[in-house]
This record gives structure tokens, C-alpha cells and sequence, in this order.
């Protein structure tokens, strides 16, 4: 699992990178075409927005498994470590709970939504789903994150005792 | 009502309490709410979909941009140029190299739209130099800390861009524009106050440089500082939007960065492009749990509620904007600033309306209110920022931190108090009427 889980985010990091560097091109081509060409389009706007989604939504399970995300760890830091493991239990259960039931099935739904009610964009016409499919793969991504991560703290637990 | 209040805000700090990300603190208590009210499908695909609608926006995009162009400009050597013309420029009055960090935390703020970014970048450079010189390691981290909040009032400011979103349109243009003045103001009180404190402590003085290399140094910064006509003049002149503006900015720091200077070469960038997708992704998913919580505060009709009992308790405009200042600075110490411009612009910004205040001056008001809680305990990012830099801990900061804390206040009440701060510049430019 801890393999797998190392090789998917490997992959991550690359759709994120070229995430971000497609969206610098899109939107530099975006003002080039205005000024240089005199030929504005439509749908670069529209591009890049998706990016971005699929970046702040594909990003959060990097950040996720990197440990960015922002907390407030001053009372975490000085609790005594029995109960600092509890609590590091119950903060991983709340991002289990918080993926599943938002990300995975609150954006599935939403994806399934659009899907069959053919939800396009309005310059693209991309199918909606096809954005909205970042949602329930991050939550799955971080799912797997939390359970490798309950297990390995549960071993550590059950070292000490 | 009371109790989708209640429930939100037992579970939401319970959540931050136990050192629950604050994004998923956010969204786990607004998915409990909401609960509340409707049946648990419903609520998640309702929940879902005002986060991902928090961040379809095109003027958000303009954040991964400052964010990216801020790292570029902080390993690509221009912010070194910047602390180097700082120091040819106010290097030689007392408390100079205090001086010289200040100084440099503004210019950093001017061209790039976040504190962090200015406390890591001019911090890494300028608290070890301070040290050198005989000052203290905390009175570095703090000036530090203090100056990089500069930056959220001088634009580009990634805080206003988040501010214009959540205030429901108001121009990014002139919220830009009205960040100059009080930026500048609050930069400059702080560098009365680091000579004040640096002759008391006997700080060293340098001697003043020769003309000719202050002016090579000032020459040496200025395609730095080019950047500032090219975004704010771009973004005023409506030549393009501040999304543009922050696309053409990433290209200008990289060409000067790799092709100018040659301090970065471009094996970097993947490195650099990642560590701005980690950045991006949690300021996104923070706004996307906070337009979601900010969707059922107004689902239950929360704001409306704080608004009347807001008017209820006095008809003194002085005193309800002391108030909302008061409770935004304990909101500050506790929430990061993204959710809570985001889930208090809707509660408070109608109150302040009704006392005749307008939304360009509350977007200045509330991001100068925010910044004090960036450099306060327990959550302050920049505070723990500078103190990483610095190597020093969090209760040794506080006292150098005191005197800055009560600069800050002061310029909050100026701003609060005096319109004029705020509006002058964007009604000279024709950006407000």
C-alpha cells in the first residue's frame, strides 16, 4: 500500500506541474493573442479556470500527503504523547470522514449529476463531470493517505504498549 | 438557527483545537450543520458544489501566479537586489539594517501578492545579516514578521483579490490602488518605531556609502522593480486584469530570473512550479470550505441576524467599528486570513455599510484588522514563518513583537477612522466616485 500510495502521488506531482505550467502558457497566450494577434478567444479564459479546479482539488491530496495543509498545532505540540496519538487518531478520522463523504461521495454525485443532466461549459463544451471527476479522485487519493497512515499509527501504538 | 450557529462554531474550533487542518475543520462542521436542516445526500452534493464553485473563478487565478512569480523572484536573486538598494538607500540611519528590512519587505510586497513569501525570502537574508551586526535574533524575526504585512496592503495583493470575490465585486483595480497609502504608512511607522528601539538598544550604525554605488545598487534594482509599472500600471490602466497581470508577471520574473541575473536555471523550475501547486492548493481548498461555510451562515440567515443585533446595540458609528475591529482582531488570532475575509466580509461589511462606510475602505480595514492576527499567537503564519527563519521561538518574539503590535493598532484606527487613507488614491484615478 505505502508502495502504491508512493508511485500515485509520483504521478500527481507530474499532472500538477504540468497543471501549473499549462496554466501560465494559457493565460500568457491569452493576453499575447489580444495585444500581439488582435484575435481574443473564448475559451482560454475558460481553460485556465478549469485548471486551476483541478489543481486546487487534485493539489490538496499532495498537500495532504505532504503535510502543508495549515493547523493549529500550538496545544497538538505540548500535549503529553498518549493523548497526542489519540488526537493524531482523531484528526485522521475527521480528513477520512471529511474525503469520503464530500469529496468522494458529495463530488461523485455531483459528477454523476452532470453527467447525466450533459452539463457543458459554455465555451469548451466540455462535459462538467469530466471537471467535476477531480473531486471524488483527490478524495479517494487522500482516503488511501489516511488509511496508510491510521495503520502506521496504530502499529506505533501498539509498540509502545 | 441558533443551533446551526452553535453546532457550527462548537465543532469548527474543537476541530482547529485538535490541529484538524483548518480547511477540513471548516468543511466537516459546515457538512454537520447543514445536516441539520436537510438529509445527508443533499447536504454533501449541495456542500460539494459550493466548494468547487468557491474556486471557478478567473480572478482566483491570479493567486497561483503571485504565489509562483513570489518564489521565482525570492530564488531567482531579485530579491536580493532589492534588500541591496535598500541598504544603499536608508542602510546609514539609525537602526539601518531594521530600516533596510522594512524597506525591503515593501518593495518585496510590491511586486509579489503574499506575506509569507516577503517573510521567507527577505528574512532568509536579512535576519542572519542583523544578527551579524549585533542585533537581537528576536528583534530581527519581528521586524520581519511586522514588515512582510506590508505587503498584504500593497498590491498585488493575493488578500484583496480573495476580498474582492467575497465582498461581491468590488473593483480589484481600485482595492489595489487604496492598498498604496496605508501599506506605506504602516511601512513607514514601522521604521519610526525600529530607529526608536535601535538607538535605545545601541544598534550599530553603517557608514553612508559613496553616491555612485548608492546609485548603482538603486540602478541595479530597478528591472526589479519594473515589474510594479508593468502589473499595477497593466491592472489600472485596464490594459489587462490582475489575473493577466499575474501570468505576465511569472513570465517577467522568470526571463530576468534565468535570462538577466542567471541565478535560476531552468531544471529548477519543475521544483519551483510544484511547490507553487502545494501553496495554491491550500489557499484553494481553504476557500473552497469557506465560500461552502459562508453558503450556510447565509442559508440560515446568520449575517442578517449579526447585522440587526449590531444595529440594536448602538446607533454610534465610532463605537460599532471599534467593536467589529475588536472581534475581527480575536477572530484574526485564531482563523487564518483567507476563511475569514471570506466568512466575515458578508457578515460585517453590510454593518459597516450601514454606518456609511464604503466596501474599498472596509477591504483595507479588514486585511490591516487580519494582518495583526498574522503575526499574533496561536495561528499566526508569518509569526511562525519568521521564527523558523530566525531560529528562535514563539515567546521570545513577543516582547520585541510589543511595540510593533501597538504601530499596527494605531494605523488600524487611522484607517478605520480617516476615509480619506483609503479612498484618496483610487478617486484621484477616477477608480471609486
Amino acid at each position: 500500500m505505502k508502495e502504491f500510495n508512493a508511485k500515485i502521488n509520483q504521478l500527481i506531482e507530474w499532472v500538477l506541474i504540468v497543471a501549473m505550467f499549462a496554466i501560465v502558457a494559457v493565460v500568457s497566450w491569452q493576453v499575447f493573442s489580444r495585444f500581439i494577434l488582435r484575435s481574443p478567444n473564448s475559451y482560454t479564459e475558460e481553460l485556465a479556470r478549469f485548471l486551476l479546479m483541478w489543481i486546487g482539488v487534485l493539489g490538496a491530496s499532495y498537500a495532504y500527503r505532504t503535510r502543508a495543509h495549515l493547523g493549529l498545532d500550538l496545544f497538538y505540540q505540548k500535549m503529553i504523547p498518549t493523548i497526542r496519538r489519540k488526537c493524531s487518531f482523531l484528526i485522521e478520522f475527521s480528513v477520512l470522514i471529511t474525503a469520503l463523504s464530500l469529496l468522494v461521495y458529495g463530488g461523485g454525485m455531483l459528477m454523476n449529476l452532470s453527467f447525466a443532466l450533459d452539463q457543458r461549459s459554455a465555451a469548451l463544451g466540455i462535459n462538467m463531470g469530466f471537471i467535476y471527476v477531480a473531486l471524488p479522485i483527490s478524495g479517494v487519493l487522500i482516503t488511501l493517505n489516511c488509511i496508510e497512515n491510521i495503520i502506521y499509527f496504530f502499529k506505533q501504538t501498539q509498540e509502545q504498549e | 438557527m441558533e443551533m446551526t450557529a452553535i453546532l457550527l462554531l462548537v465543532c469548527f474550533f474543537t476541530l482547529l483545537l485538535i490541529n484538524v487542518p483548518i480547511s477540513i475543520s471548516i468543511a466537516l462542521s459546515t457538512l454537520l450543520a447543514l445536516v441539520l436542516h436537510m438529509d445527508f445526500t443533499p447536504a454533501a452534493t449541495t456542500i460539494a458544489q459550493q466548494m468547487i464553485g468557491g474556486i471557478d473563478s478567473f480572478a482566483l487565478l491570479a493567486i497561483p501566479f503571485f504565489i509562483l512569480s513570489g518564489l521565482i523572484m525570492g530564488q531567482g536573486g531579485i530579491a536580493r537586489r532589492l534588500i541591496e538598494s535598500a541598504m544603499a538607500m536608508v542602510g546609514f540611519l539609525p537602526g539601518g539594517l531594521a530600516l533596510v528590512n522594512v524597506m525591503s519587505c515593501m518593495m518585496f510586497g510590491a511586486i509579489s501578492g503574499s506575506a509569507v513569501a516577503a517573510t521567507s525570502a527577505i528574512g532568509s537574508f536579512m535576519v542572519p545579516e542583523m544578527k551579524k551586526h549585533g542585533y537581537s535574533e528576536n528583534f530581527a524575526a519581528a521586524v520581519t514578521a511586522s514588515a512582510a504585512t506590508t505587503g498584504m496592503l500593497i498590491p498585488p495583493s493575493n488578500i484583496l483579490i480573495i476580498y474582492a470575490i467575497a465582498s461581491g465585486g468590488v473593483s480589484i483595480a481600485a482595492l489595489f490602488v487604496a492598498g498604496y497609502l496605508p501599506g506605506i504608512l504602516l511601512g513607514l511607522t514601522l521604521m519610526l518605531v525600529c530607529a526608536i528601539y535601535s538607538l535605545k538598544n545601541n544598534y550599530p550604525v553603517a557608514a553612508r556609502l559613496p553616491l555612485a554605488l548608492v546609485l548603482e545598487k538603486v540602478i541595479a534594482a530597478i528591472p526589479s522593480l519594473l515589474l510594479i509599472i508593468i502589473v499595477i500600471g497593466g491592472i489600472i490602466g485596464g490594459v489587462f486584469t490582475a489575473t493577466e497581470a499575474g501570468a505576465v508577471a511569472v513570465l517577467y520574473a522568470l526571463v530576468l530570473a534565468v535570462f538577466v541575473y542567471k541565478e535560476l536555471s531552468l531544471d529548477e523550475l519543475p521544483k519551483l512550479l510544484l511547490k507553487a501547486c502545494e501553496t495554491t492548493a491550500i489557499v484553494m481548498l481553504i476557500i473552497a470550505a469557506s465560500s461552502a461555510m459562508s453558503w450556510v451562515l447565509s442559508y440560515s440567515h446568520i449575517p442578517q441576524m449579526v447585522s440587526q443585533f449590531f444595529l440594536t446595540l448602538s446607533d454610534n458609528p465610532l463605537l460599532i467599528l471599534l467593536l467589529i475591529n475588536l472581534i475581527l482582531i480575536l477572530v484574526g488570532a485564531f482563523i487564518d486570513m483567507t476563511p475569514a475575509v471570506l466568512i466575515f466580509t458578508p457578515i460585517f461589511l453590510p454593518v459597516a455599510a450601514q454606518f456609511g462606510m464604503s466596501p474599498v475602505q472596509f477591504g483595507v480595514m479588514i486585511v490591516l484588522n487580519l494582518s495583526i492576527g498574522l503575526v499574533s499567537p496561536p495561528v499566526g503564519s508569518v509569526l511562525f514563518v519568521s521564527c523558523a527563519v530566525a531560529k528562535t521561538s514563539l515567546h521570545k518574539i513577543i516582547k520585541p513583537m510589543l511595540p510593533l503590535y501597538c504601530v499596527m493598532f494605531m494605523v488600524l484606527m487611522l484607517v478605520t477612522y480617516l476615509p480619506a487613507i483609503s479612498e484618496f488614491l483610487p478617486r484621484l484615478l477616477g477608480l471609486i466616485d
